[in-house]
């Protein structure tokens, strides 16, 4: 594919600044991306205004979901233990896994045990996190990714460009040419034929499989129950036709009455794709009942930690209150030009820069809390009113006292900035000097062009202005407090 | 063993979190509730049409039967799965396909198959029938319950899902519905729910709107006033 380089679009990489900008480059010289990123704004963005206008007082539904959140961390291991007791009663097994390696552990053994190969996955963000796909094909077992984006970013090799839709970085084009390769003709660039083709293909997967994997949107404590939402129908077709259901949710995904689910729903696909409600909201409580001649046998979930318990006790905590519904992404003016690829992580966009810093290390992500103009829309269109600018500052200010990452040439810069601000004698002196010298050379066109030696990456892409001619307290001096 | 430090790292977090607590408010209990305006039917219907489905309101029961009659012939049927449920009996739905030389797939003859044969059957179907257990006006929703008789594939496999409700299975507002599950008793939730609004759907290719990529791609609901 034109449009995709191996390097960072097949792995997940952590990005480096470089890498970040390189890729942001490449997004912006990419028109068919821009016109797809451009929509998410526009008429996505005009969907959600209209979705959002159509739920009254809908700032205190979402202030609702946020309370619900918060109080559910406050007791979180409470919740858990509630929720496995419910699963246990309804005939399901609840496992935990400390992080994703044990979770892929787990899983692995869980699909061996039965003697299954083939395997059927409906979209989940939480099995990205922990590289599920490459433990189970490591272990033979044949893992199809049924969401339509989700199916062709695993033929392309890709990894999620968006949370919600995850192959939003492909052209029409492009999906054809990568469907055509399975398909063993030339599939037309027509949007019918490339899902219908793709549902002609995942009905016989569906069928075959004997083990379905899902995440989970909620997991409701008191009844066990296990939320999924999608618009297409794979997780219903997951959770109906293999005989294994396998579910792994991050820890804080749980809810604890089922009374609390509606508030939670009526705000999602709303942030998410402007609608009232997603086409499929499934409710899955344990395995089959006697009798039913669908469904699966055996259920399983698996609980998550994966570093979630290190942001509970932090003063990031609110990150976990994220439901993953993209609005942030969408209404990011940053994301909206580079894309989700840039990020590197699994997660992209304004909650992947906090998200991708705290589970995977933020010496490694520094440059992500800095890719945000802190302009506020993330927080404005989040349906459970996540406060990410200042999280975002949170990570800036902890990466301040990160005594590895400190630049001696920063580091100096700022001692002698405090210096100048502290000794009066010395501040008038210096803005003297800037005035005298470059004040007054550039009096014309008081801009200026480059900067010398580690600032040039500031006026590489605008000019910096430059000082004034006259120090204020000079004019001031001079004819300020004569004028009134 | 990693259960238990799982879940004492879990409270030890917890614990330590509540020093970054968010801020509360008050909120009236009635917040998010949206309900229907008008007549419950309409609304329905109106719903229905806006989410990429197509509401017929009928009055009696022979209307009905003539145009989920209508629905039949626009795919050509050869099998429909079915739900057994009263409404589908008063309906006559198994004579009504016999009529027309449908085969008629539902739990009765499924359950006595070994598990390949009723998949193939089930995947073979051209039209899903089905009712519901509650319909919810101010989404246009249908909430289906999985048991015995209401088979979770009926209104999943098939390219087409008509669903026949009347108007006593109408709540205005999801909070009703919700409400109807809890007076119900939540011990005695099924295996299965699905709340279905609208046709399947992506926007997974440049955000344009696709129908029918996993589940049936035409959606019809029949309202009996």
């Amino acid at each position: 594919m034109k449009s995709s380089s191996p390097v960072t679009e097949t792995d997940y990489i952590r990005s480096t600044h470089r890498e970040f900008l390189a890729a942001a480059d490449k997004a912006l010289r990419t028109p068919s991306l821009q016109i797809i990123l451009g929509q998410l704004g526009d008429t996505l963005g005009e969907r959600n205004r209209q979705a959002w206008q159509l739920l009254p007082n809908s700032d205190l539904v979402r202030q609702r979901a946020r309370q619900i959140k918060d109080e559910t961390l406050a007791h979180l291991h409470e919740h858990l233990q509630t929720l496995e007791k419910s699963v246990q009663q309804r005939g399901g097994q609840v496992h935990w896994a400390d992080d994703g390696e044990a979770a892929c552990q787990i899983i692995v053994d869980l699909i061996r045990q039965r003697g299954a190969t083939r395997v059927v996955k409906s979209k989940s963000m939480t099995t990205e996190e922990i590289h599920l796909n490459p433990a189970l094909t490591a272990a033979g077992i044949d893992t199809v990714e049924t969401d339509l984006g989700e199916y062709i970013i695993q033929l392309a090799g890709h990894r999620p460009s968006h949370i919600v839709g995850p192959a939003l970085h492909l052209s029409a084009a492009e999906v054809a040419e990568i469907l055509s390769v399975p398909a063993g003709r030339k599939l037309a660039v027509e949007r019918e034929v490339l899902a219908g083709f793709a549902r002609e293909q995942l009905r016989q997967k569906f069928a075959e499989a004997e083990v379905g994997i899902t995440g989970a949107n909620f997991a409701v404590a008191e009844t066990g129950t296990i939320v999924l939402v999608s618009n297409e129908g794979n997780a219903r077709l997951t959770t109906a036709l293999p005989k294994m259901h396998i579910a792994i949710m991050g820890m804080e995904k749980v809810i604890p009455r089922l009374a609390d689910l509606p508030y939670f729903l009526k705000v999602l696909a709303r942030a998410a794709t402007g609608q009232k409600l997603s086409v499929y909201t499934s409710f899955i409580t344990g395995a089959r009942r006697e009798g039913e001649t669908d469904g699966a046998e055996e259920f399983h979930l698996v609980i998550l930690d994966n570093g979630r318990s290190r942001i509970l006790g932090s003063p990031l905590r609110e990150s976990l209150f994220c439901i993953r519904c993209g609005a942030c992404l969408n209404a990011c003016p940053i994301y909206r030009s580079v894309g989700g690829h840039a990020y590197g992580g699994v997660y992209a966009g304004p909650i992947g820069a906090v998200l991708t810093p705290l589970y995977d290390g933020l010496a490694a992500n520094q440059h992500l809390p800095h890719a945000s103009s802190l302009c506020g829309a993330c927080q404005a269109a989040c349906p459970v009113k996540i406060q990410i600018p200042e999280m975002l500052v949170q990570l800036r200010e902890q990466l301040h006292h990160e005594p590895a990452l400190k630049s001696r040439w920063e580091n100096f810069a700022y001692r002698m900035w405090a210096k100048t601000l502290r000794k009066p004698w010395l501040y008038r002196l210096t803005t003297w000097l800037a005035t005298r010298t470059i004040g007054r050379w550039y009096r014309s066109n008081p801009w200026l062009k480059k900067l010398p030696g580690k600032l040039q990456g500031w006026t590489q892409k605008r000019d910096f202005p430059a000082p004034a001619a006259k120090r204020f307290r000079d004019w001031w001096d001079q004819e300020g407090r004569h004028e009134s | 063993m990693s259960r238990e430090a799982f879940l004492a790292r879990v409270q030890q977090a917890a614990e330590q979190g509540r020093a970054y607590r968010v801020s509360h408010q008050e909120l009236p209990p009635q917040i998010g509730y949206v309900g229907a305006a008008g007549d419950l039917c309409e609304h329905m219907a109106l719903e229905i049409n806006a989410v990429g489905g197509a509401a017929t309101l009928v009055d009696s029961l022979e209307q009905a039967r003539a145009v989920l009659g209508a629905y039949l012939t626009e795919v050509a049927a050869k099998s429909a799965l079915c739900w057994q449920h009263p409404l589908l009996d008063r309906l006559g739905v198994t004579s009504f396909l016999q009529e027309r030389n449908i085969a008629q797939v539902n739990y009765e003859q499924t359950a006595a198959l070994d598990q390949p044969a009723r998949r193939l059957a089930q995947l073979a179907g051209d039209i899903g029938i089905t009712s519901a257990d509650i319909a919810v006006a101010e989404t246009g929703t249908l909430l289906v319950c999985s048991r015995p008789g209401q088979e979770r594939v009926a209104s999943l496999l098939p390219p087409m899902h008509v669903a026949i409700i009347e108007r006593s299975q109408i709540v205005p507002d999801l909070l009703d519905a919700f409400a109807l599950l809890h007076d119900h008793g939540l011990d005695q939730l099924p295996s299965n729910i699905a709340l279905i609004t609208g046709p399947s759907k992506t926007g997974d290719i440049e955000l344009q709107l696709t129908t029918g990529v996993h589940g049936p791609g035409k959606w019809r609901v029949i309202i009996i006033r």
